[in-house]
């Protein structure tokens, strides 16, 4: 067993770990910072499977700005915690257990099948094909220039709608 | 360098933490959970696509995965808005009580 491989399932058992802290917990505070350290996990793993560009967005744009806002709107609602006021059906319990279980099967019998149809030379992430960041944004700004600018303008659409849907309505 | 992680491990991690986050959208009522949630699922999605294509040695994967970080970060910017708007008329997010839409 390579030291790679003990230092990405060790990264990848804390992502795990956090994130079911995140789903476990009853309080939506403590739920964002769980999922911060997740995040930050995930990031380690990223540089492990070779996309060290991918883990500095994921550090900066997710562990860094959307779950600050997600930080920032929980505090500015005032979320609690969850009550157990007797809104919540036992039913809705079973069938979403049952379904979740159910789910993770496939997913993970699927994941474990998917091996068979790569080449053999694709079965794990290999220690020579190095890391160059430089390809990625000559990709990005070649084959792909016209996505690139897509996202600018779907980002200036989500701006405008954010601020049309959470500005005050103004008495007429 | 540090030696070959097998892909297999990869894949279980993602499958593992996509379980997870779909667990938590079936079974939390708080919105900002299921919303947290969902984040989780698109990044065990991010970490599948960034071990096959290191495996196949391309670079589409973490291209994609570029695309997908930008579109998540509108997508928390409208989603918290719509949690915003959604206290002040009704002042819960637990979505048990939001049935404006339930037949």
């Amino acid at each position: 067993m390579s030291a790679g491989r003990l230092a990405f399932d060790a990264f990848a058992l804390v992502a795990v770990v956090f994130a079911g802290l995140m789903v476990a917990g009853k309080d939506p505070i403590k739920s964002v910072l769980a999922l911060v350290v997740s995040f930050f996990a995930l990031a380690a793993t990223y540089v492990m499977v070779l996309s060290p560009f991918i883990a500095g967005l994921q550090v900066i744009v997710y562990a860094g700005a959307i779950l600050v806002l997600f930080l920032f709107v929980i505090m500015l609602l005032n979320v609690g915690r969850e009550k157990p006021d007797g809104s919540r059906r036992p039913i809705q319990t079973v069938l979403g257990s049952l379904s979740v279980v159910v789910f993770a099967t496939l997913l993970l019998g699927m994941l474990r099948g998917s091996g068979a149809r790569l080449p053999p030379q694709a079965e794990a992430v290999g220690p020579e094909q190095l890391p160059d960041p430089a390809a990625i944004a000559r990709l990005l700004f070649s084959d792909y220039l016209l996505h690139f600018e897509a996202v600018s303008v779907l980002l200036l659409a989500a701006l405008v709608g954010a601020f049309v849907l959470a500005r005050r309505e103004e008495a007429p | 360098m540090i030696g070959t992680i097998p892909l297999s491990d990869v894949l279980l991690a993602s499958g593992a933490l996509f379980s997870i986050g779909i667990a938590g959208a079936l079974l939390r009522r708080n919105a900002i959970q299921i919303f947290l949630s969902i984040e989780l699922m698109m990044n065990a999605a991010n970490l599948a696509l960034l071990g096959y294509g290191a495996a196949l040695g391309t670079h589409q994967g973490q291209i994609i995965v570029f695309f997908v970080i930008a579109i998540a970060a509108a997508e928390a910017s409208v989603g918290l808005a719509i949690f915003v708007a959604l206290f002040r008329h009704t002042e819960t997010i637990d979505v048990n009580k939001i049935n404006l839409l339930k037949w």
